[in-house]
């Protein structure tokens, strides 16, 4: 079987969602990489002409929200041939999508539901991965989730469940740093030890976005936070980041901002920034093996 | 620990419908994971509701957003979404809502309802190159009576018993006039969108059968059969051209 896939820039870039789209269309800002949810413009064709518009000028990265790897049902076949041609059209750099289900039995539940981490639902999930990568022709790259709740019965933590699925199916991991540190506060582990234990070589992107505290109502005087893409990125999460990029190398850095948008200059100052630590990470890195320190 | 199949029954359950039943001794997560699983209720519950609010706000504009508000509430339990592009979720929102409570006083509410549905769909779309005048006349005019037009896609015809075009233009000029006057009666409508333009025409009841016979995939026969069943005088030759002026038909085959 043939796959389609593309060199991917290393730099950093937008979450472009569609209250954004006709300033950056007219605007055409400096920006490495947009990314978008196809599912925002499977039914809107206008925003899809100016988005195929747009992939002429940027690379493009294109993260699914609806394919629902983990649906004991299966996937939706309508839904993945909706994407393939979306996908075919844009023609991007990367797809990826989450590591959680949403549908059941004809029934789209509109959020990243948590999977237990044992065998059935690890033998689901990389038998419906090989089927999407079959349907769409390219890797899928498999994004951690935010966790609030996780299951009694589950056999692996997240990051063995994460390893086992790359050992069975080859597939790359997207590391959402956010994700890694709001689960890891939620659920009480070290978010640097879950970067250190996810296989380094598997990275094929990251991402990053913001987060809402709110009380925890089971646990008084703890917070939760909340993975509500609703705010701007914070000073744990770009240490953890600037930890990640350490031992992951260089990678395309996506800067997401799903709801409560702000003006398109405050997420591009957001890339930038990401832009900046890797920057200087690397040129630390460079001037050291020349032997400047 | 249930299946795979079984757990997730039970968590679209207590989505869906609230509650926890049948996941207590299942989850973990600080003191009380059931209090942690009502982010994702919420999630499901408020970014619908939302997207209901979103995506009807001329239906807001005429009978308030509590009434709204509450129907989508029950149709979000009702009547999940079936497909996970959720700018499709709404299309029998105003059937619904025409059954709730208070409702039978606004006997135009549903129609009114869908047709601000079909605005905001049709305001998406992308008009196709269009066959001229001149692409017609090269076609064999015998044949053409049993040919299929194909029309713009940001088309559709729509009926209705009262005068809901005038009524929704009310809310999209902005127009804050005290008192408007509803008329009731027959009314035939040609929506077209693109590129987020929109236009709704009145047509007479003969035109708007024909248009809408050949945009159902109907031949060109058959559309003139159904318009002339109430206009003796229609002209469908006459009508197909104005078809073509109106930049509507994209595409003839079978002729």
């Amino acid at each position: 079987m043939a796959m389609t896939v593309h060199r991917r820039p290393d730099a950093a870039g937008i979450g472009l969602r569609l209250p954004h789209l006709a300033e950056v269309v007219d605007t055409r800002p400096a920006v490495g990489c947009l990314e978008v949810h196809p599912e925002s413009f499977l039914a809107n064709p206008h925003a899809t002409e100016l988005l195929t518009d747009l992939a002429r000028h940027y690379p493009i990265s294109v993260h699914i929200v609806g394919i629902s790897i983990g649906s004991a049902d299966g996937i939706d076949r309508t839904h993945l041939r909706r994407l393939q041609a979306f996908i075919d059209a844009i023609d991007p750099v990367l797809v990826s999508g989450h590591l959680a289900w949403s549908t059941r039995q004809g029934e789209y539940l509109n959020d990243l539901l948590p999977l237990p981490y044992d065998d059935d639902a690890l033998n689901t999930v990389a038998a419906h991965l090989d089927e999407v990568q079959d349907g769409l022709g390219r890797p899928y790259v498999v994004e951690n989730p935010s966790t609030y709740v996780a299951f009694r019965g589950s056999t692996m933590t997240e990051v063995e469940f994460l390893n086992e699925l790359v050992q069975r199916t080859g597939c790359e991991l997207l590391c959402d740093v956010s994700n890694v540190y709001l689960s890891a506060h939620n659920m009480g582990y070290d978010p640097y030890g879950f970067v250190d234990r996810l296989p380094a070589a598997a990275i094929g992107e990251l991402h990053l976005g913001g987060f809402t505290p709110e009380e925890d109502e089971g646990t008084p005087g703890r917070t939760l936070l909340v993975d509500t893409h609703a705010s701007s990125i914070t000073q744990p999460v770009w240490d953890l980041y600037e930890y990640a990029v350490r031992r992951f190398g260089r990678k395309l850095t996506i800067v997401e901002w799903d709801n409560d948008l702000p003006p398109l200059t405050t997420l591009l100052g957001e890339a930038a920034h990401a832009a900046t630590v890797t920057g200087h990470l690397f040129s630390l890195q460079e001037a050291s093996s020349a032997g400047a320190f | 620990m249930p299946a795979l199949s079984d757990l997730q029954r039970s968590l679209r359950d207590a989505l869906v419908h609230g509650g926890t039943q049948g996941l207590e001794s299942l989850l973990v997560g600080g003191c009380d994971p059931n209090k942690r699983l009502a982010i994702h209720q919420r999630h499901y519950r408020v970014s619908l509701i939302r997207t209901l609010l979103e995506r009807f706000p001329a239906t807001v504009w005429l009978v308030g957003s509590p009434f709204v508000t509450d129907a989508a509430h029950e149709f979000v339990r009702a009547r999940p979404p079936s497909r996970p592009c959720i700018g499709e979720y709404g299309e029998r929102f105003p059937e619904f809502l025409a059954t709730r409570p208070g409702a039978e006083e606004i006997s135009y509410l549903r129609q009114f309802a869908e047709l601000e549905w079909h605005l905001s769909r049709l305001a998406l779309a992308v008009d196709a190159p269009c066959l001229t005048i001149g692409d017609l006349s090269t076609s064999d005019a015998a044949a053409l009576g049993n040919a299929t037009v194909t029309l713009q896609p940001g088309v559709l015809y729509l009926h209705a018993d009262w005068a809901i075009d005038e009524l929704i233009s009310l809310y999209l000029s902005d127009d804050s006039r005290d008192h408007f006057t509803l008329q009731s009666g027959d009314v035939w409508l040609e929506l077209r969108g693109v590129r987020g333009e929109l236009t709704m025409k009145r047509l007479r009841h003969a035109e708007f059968l024909f248009r809408a016979a050949l945009a159902a995939g109907e031949s060109v026969s058959d559309a003139a059969l159904s318009a002339l069943e109430i206009e003796t005088a229609f002209e469908p030759g006459l009508a197909l051209l104005e078809l073509v002026r109106d930049r509507l038909v994209v595409g003839i085959s079978g002729k």
